[in-house]
């Protein structure tokens, strides 16, 4: 176990950006529109190829932001975090969905309006999660991991066999969302937009962006406020955090809670993309995944989440895309490296290099390119000045 | 009678092999303080070894290389990439080693492609018949193997230099260092030690009654997670007791599934994990796990 | 955050760049190509993925998968099909060309992988991997092209553009104990062990056997296990204790290999009926023997080893083109189900429609479909396998594909009185 090093302290240094500062957020703010309209005009250039794996990594997004809340924020490890966002495809399945029969099964639904249903979902998920924090709570460490290990094992059971709610192995087909007439899907109505047709997924792109930005400001405003600096001052030492008055259990299960409706909000998005979820797709892989994203991108970082979410789903995409065209690798059922397996090698090299030499992960990059004087303002950022890094990090 | 005996007997056996790799774990945890998920490729990397060289070196000769390449391959990844990382957080390490594991099993998967490989172990199908039960030759194998080696890991923990260093480092890593261990030589044999039971297991997991190594074989080092862990990560007796709990629930829930209908069939494949969750409620550390002590 | 006044200039920049994106869009709407000129071919009607001079069929494998093997000798197949096609002509003056995607049996990439060839092909002559239709399958229900997928459940039946290629595995599993009642001497009251996987394959099989064994009055003692599951000793050990006359398995070779090894050093040596997807070659130099001596495989195909002039070249020339790949029971379940959809292109060729509605109409036209190897294919009920017909293989360690063929193609009486589970 980590030995609890009392370090109080730097983790709950007040934010208190400077009056130099506002020049720099401004920019910021302005470079985060600018991002946000450039992905609002995306589905007038991309093909469904890339419509589809953008709506994948958004979903990813939001679920490696709730992860790294957890493991990366709180330093609660989780492998469970396929199980959550199972519980939010599932949740808005049967919330949404009506009852009737899927394949040799009597499935229930309870035929809710879709939004209403993708806000219960939500709930669901968060709900679930607090129900694990009798476990969460006790549990440190490796203990919490493998305990959460055990969550995608038996979830992927219930799922297989709970046929009224999930459709078993056949999976469930997912109503499409609907605003007030207007659906999210190919038809009804049907919309042509300057002369793009506006099919399924260049709708949900639009709901997906808007969740996306919601979570990132939400997680945001989170992280910096009081709630991140408790956190923070959970995972640096429980002890130091209780003495200097944070209710260290209800943070450690609030953090949990929070995670797992990210997971959730992940869930009901993907569901609505597929359109139909099987219970093969939330397996422990899909939960590896999530944690290679959060490391990749940075842990603690809100903004290394979304980008190593990006960078695990569409690397692969890149690859089987460009297979042809890549030097050293061969098509699909040809003999030598296919782009598969490429694409799991980078993946794989990636999360090592990254934490040989930039434990702070993609974000952790970002920071080192720009000017060191800026001092640490989220709890994120203490903590790469404090935990020792590596000696081939430093050159 | 006969069908709860070979139950039991199955399950000690399937326990002996979880205990190989569950004892890995806990010797790896306790000098280096991670959870190695690349033990499952580490397995695989034996299997294969062993698969592709008995041939020519007859099983023995095969397994001793196996066993030796394996342990190099596990010290190999604490020289690399574990030493040089000193003090960070855990579960840091812990991704890191699923990173290790992605890149060794996508090479062991690629090589391997869909076959499925004899080891060429000795038993082949025969059996012995034990208080009125049928079981394995192989079976019996793993057990005494796995007996005989976890008693002489035991008495080197327990004897020898290096047992005396991994235990002083286990309890404190700074005194023991100013104490003048060689924590760099002391962690590298644990990683060794560890990659050479793995190999060990694979040779119990590829033989009679279930034959052949195939890519899916590191999987079973999933199972003994919940082996070594319920036992309590940083004991070795622990894991012993946590592999044989493990083994033993998954026969019986297995072997009597029929009564078990409630739970939806299948149930043998988690109940391993709902033994664990279960007794982690009880004992957050595992059955003989060290209490976290907090020094404030 | 705060509105400030950066966010004004960042919305002035966004209002320009709105106008000149949504003036410009250069996006290609590649869902619907336009239909190509009726001039050259008469009166030929065509749609996606037919240009003047080519044809392009789909196929959406695993190559890197778990279902790696059989995705790969059915694209080798499918290939050496489509190659014999074109030299012989091609299809309406057009040579077949074919656009291979891995999925890896990974839901995400398969559903990136399919927006690829939705809209670019005329149909998909190969989807590996069960869990993977039934994820796509609503979809190309609506996209409307005809897909052929390699996998057999009977849910997947009951959607006119799926065609499923052969006998369903609960069929499949009615026929399989038939046989083995006649021919291992099973008698009513016996007791009959299902090892089954926990997967829509084996919950299916589960669906037939069960059926078979009411019929029949032997009582089923079934034992459900994980697909990633290798050790059967206490599966075995229950099915030892309940004194079963015979097993049937409906689970990957990864699972029959043990079964047949387990039983064998149990000293319980009770025959094992498995379906053809449970076998591998490779299995015989790890369980030979009790294979040899007890085991015996339902399958939709005859072994591809019989001797038949449609078989004996298809060894043949796979042998010419593939040297180095081993020849199993996938090569000629590809080969076929190529051969089912190049029948399809002919018949939408003859009818004047190469759209992908006419080449579904077309190959939903065919009632009595031969392909050479004995069976005759129905494919006028979206709701119906194509045949009910099963054949019986056993090992012969002689033959590449390690299977001959005892029991040419049959339907038992049960076959037909079973009914298939409503599809959804």
């Amino acid at each position: 176990m980590s030995e609890p090093e009392p370090k109080p302290g730097a983790a709950l240094r007040p934010a208190a950006p400077g009056p130099a500062k506002s020049s720099v957020l401004n920019l910021r703010v302005a470079a985060a529109v600018i991002a946000v309209v450039v992905m609002a005009l995306m589905p007038y250039y991309l093909t469904d190829f890339w419509l589809l794996t953008g709506l994948f990594a958004m979903a990813a997004a939001l679920g490696a932001i709730g992860l790294n809340i957890l493991s990366g924020t709180t330093g609660q490890l989780s492998l469970g975090h396929a199980f959550f966002l199972a519980v939010g495809a599932y949740g808005y399945m049967y919330f949404s969905g009506d009852s009737g029969r899927s394949g040799t099964h009597d499935i229930s639904g309870l035929g809710l309006p879709p939004f209403i249903a993708l806000i219960l979902a939500v709930l669901l998920a968060g709900a679930v999660g607090g129900l694990f924090s009798p476990i969460s709570g006790r549990l440190r460490g490796m203990y919490l991991g493998i305990a959460t290990l055990a969550l995608v094992f038996i979830g992927e059971h219930v799922m297989i066999n709970a046929h009224s709610v999930t459709g078993g192995y056949n999976g469930r087909a997912a109503e499409p969302m609907e605003f007030f007439g207007f659906t999210l899907a190919d038809e009804d109505p049907y919309l042509e937009v300057a002369g793009v047709e506006f099919a399924k997924y260049e709708r949900l792109w639009y709901l997906a962006l808007a969740l996306l930005v919601i979570g990132i400001i939400v997680a945001r405003n989170l992280l910096r406020g009081r709630p991140g600096r408790a956190l923070g001052a959970v995972r640096d030492s429980e002890i130091a955090a209780a003495v200097m008055g944070v209710p260290v259990a209800r943070f450690r299960s609030m953090a949990f809670v929070v995670s797992s409706m990210y997971a959730g909000l992940a869930g009901v998005i993907l569901a609505l993309v597929f359109g139909r979820m099987i219970p093969e797709y939330f397996g422990l892989a899909l939960s590896i995944d999530y944690l290679a994203m959060i490391v990749i991108g940075g842990l603690g970082s809100v903004g290394g989440a979304v980008a190593g979410a990006v960078f695990v789903t569409v690397l692969p995409q890149l690859f089987a895309h460009y297979a042809a065209s890549l030097p050293l690798v061969v098509e699909s059922g040809g003999d030598g490296v296919g782009p598969t397996e490429a694409a799991r090698y980078l993946y794989g090299a990636a999360i090592v290099l990254v934490l040989l030499f930039s434990p702070g992960g993609l974000a952790g990059l970002v920071r080192r390119v720009r000017t060191p004087r800026t001092t640490p303002r989220t709890p994120a950022r203490s903590r790469s000045a404090h935990s020792k890094e590596p000696q081939g990090a430093a050159s | 009678m006969t069908k709860l005996s070979e139950i039991v007997l199955n399950g000690l056996a399937l326990g002996s092999v979880y205990a190989l790799i569950a004892l890995g774990f806990v010797v790896i945890f306790k000098a280096s303080g991670v959870m190695n998920f690349a033990h499952a490729s580490l397995l695989l990397l034996g299997g294969y070894v062993i698969a592709q060289l008995h041939d020519e070196l007859g099983f023995a000769g095969a397994l001793l290389v196996g066993v030796v390449v394996t342990a190099a391959g596990a010290g190999l990844i604490e020289m690399l990439f574990i030493r040089g990382l000193g003090k960070v957080e855990l579960h840091v390490l812990t991704i890191l080693t699923i990173g290790i594991d992605i890149l060794l099993t996508t090479e062991l998967v690629r090589r391997i492609g869909s076959d499925k490989l004899s080891l060429g172990d000795p038993w082949g199908a025969k059996s012995v018949e034990v208080f009125g039960a049928n079981v394995a030759q192989a079976r019996i194998a793993a057990i005494v193997v796995a007996v005989v080696l976890i008693t002489l890991f035991f008495m080197a923990f327990r004897y020898t230099a290096w047992g005396l260093s991994m235990r002083a480092a286990s309890e404190d890593r700074e005194a023991a260092a100013l104490m003048g261990v060689r924590m760099k030589r002391v962690q590298l044999v644990a990683w060794c030690v560890a990659g050479a039971l793995a190999a060990v297991a694979a040779v119990f997991l590829t033989a009679s009654p279930t034959p052949g190594l195939d890519r899916t074989t590191g999987f079973v080092a999933l199972k003994a997670f919940p082996a070594a862990v319920l036992g309590g990560m940083d004991s070795a007796l622990g894991a012993l007791i946590g592999a044989m709990m493990i083994g033993l629930t998954e026969a019986l829930a297995a072997g009597y599934q029929s009564d078990l209908d409630a739970l939806g069939g299948g149930a043998s494949g988690i109940a391993p994990y709902v033994v664990m969750i279960l007794i982690l409620l009880w004992r957050p550390t595992g059955l003989l796990g060290s209490k976290e002590l907090s020094r404030v | 955050m705060k509105p400030r006044k950066g966010t004004r200039a960042a919305a002035a920049v966004i209002a320009i760049l709105a106008l000149s994106a949504t003036a410009c869009s250069t996006k290609e709407k590649d869902k619907d190509p336009a239909p190509n000129g009726s001039g050259n071919a008469g009166q030929l009607k065509t749609g996606a993925g037919v240009s003047d001079t080519e044809i392009k069929v789909g196929e959406l494998s695993d190559l890197s998968g778990p279902f790696a093997p059989l995705g790969k000798s059915v694209t080798n197949a499918e290939a050496l099909y489509y190659e014999q096609l074109n030299a012989a002509g091609g299809v309406c003056n057009r040579q077949v060309k074919v656009e291979v995607k891995d999925h890896g049996y990974d839901p995400q990439k398969a559903g990136t992988a399919y927006t690829e060839l939705s809209g670019k092909v005329v149909g998909i002559s190969q989807l590996v991997g069960s869990a993977i239709v039934t994820q796509l399958k609503d979809q190309i229900e609506k996209d409307g092209i005809l897909t052929l997928p390699q996998a057999w459940p009977s849910t997947l039946l009951g959607k006119k553009v799926i065609q499923v290629t052969a006998t369903t595995y609960d069929v499949e599993i009615i026929n399989g104990i038939s046989y083995l009642a006649k021919n291992v001497g099973l008698v009513s009251g016996d007791k009959v062990g299902h090892i089954f996987s926990d997967d829509e394959f084996g919950a299916n099989s589960n669906a037939g056997a069960k059926y078979a064994a009411q019929q029949a009055g032997f009582s089923l003692v079934e034992q459900k296990i994980k697909p990633t599951d290798a050790d059967m000793t206490a599966a075995i050990s229950a099915m030892k204790s309940a004194g079963v006359k015979a097993i049937i398995v409906s689970a990957s070779p990864r699972q029959v290999g043990p079964i047949m090894g387990g039983t064998e050093t149990a000293g319980f040596k009770v025959p094992v009926l498995a379906h053809s997807v449970g076998f591998h070659p490779q299995l015989l130099a790890l369980v030979g023997a009790p294979m040899e001596a007890r085991l015996y495989v339902a399958s939709p195909v005859p072994s591809i080893n019989t001797d038949m002039p449609l078989l004996t070249k298809l060894v043949a020339d796979y042998k010419a083109k593939y040297p180095d790949q081993p020849i199993d029971q996938g090569v000629l379940s590809g080969y076929t189900t190529a051969a089912m959809f190049g029948e399809a292109l002919k018949a939408a060729c003859k009818a004047g429609d190469l759209t992908p509605a006419g080449v579904m109409a077309a190959h939903r036209a065919q009632t009595s479909l031969d392909l050479g190897y004995g069976a005759k294919l129905d494919f006028s009920s979206p709701d119906k396998p194509p045949t009910y017909q099963t054949y019986i293989l056993r090992v012969d360690k002689t033959v590449p594909s390690g299977l001959k063929t005892v029991e040419q193609a049959f339907e038992s009486p049960g076959a037909r009185t079973y009914t298939l589970p409503k599809p959804s």
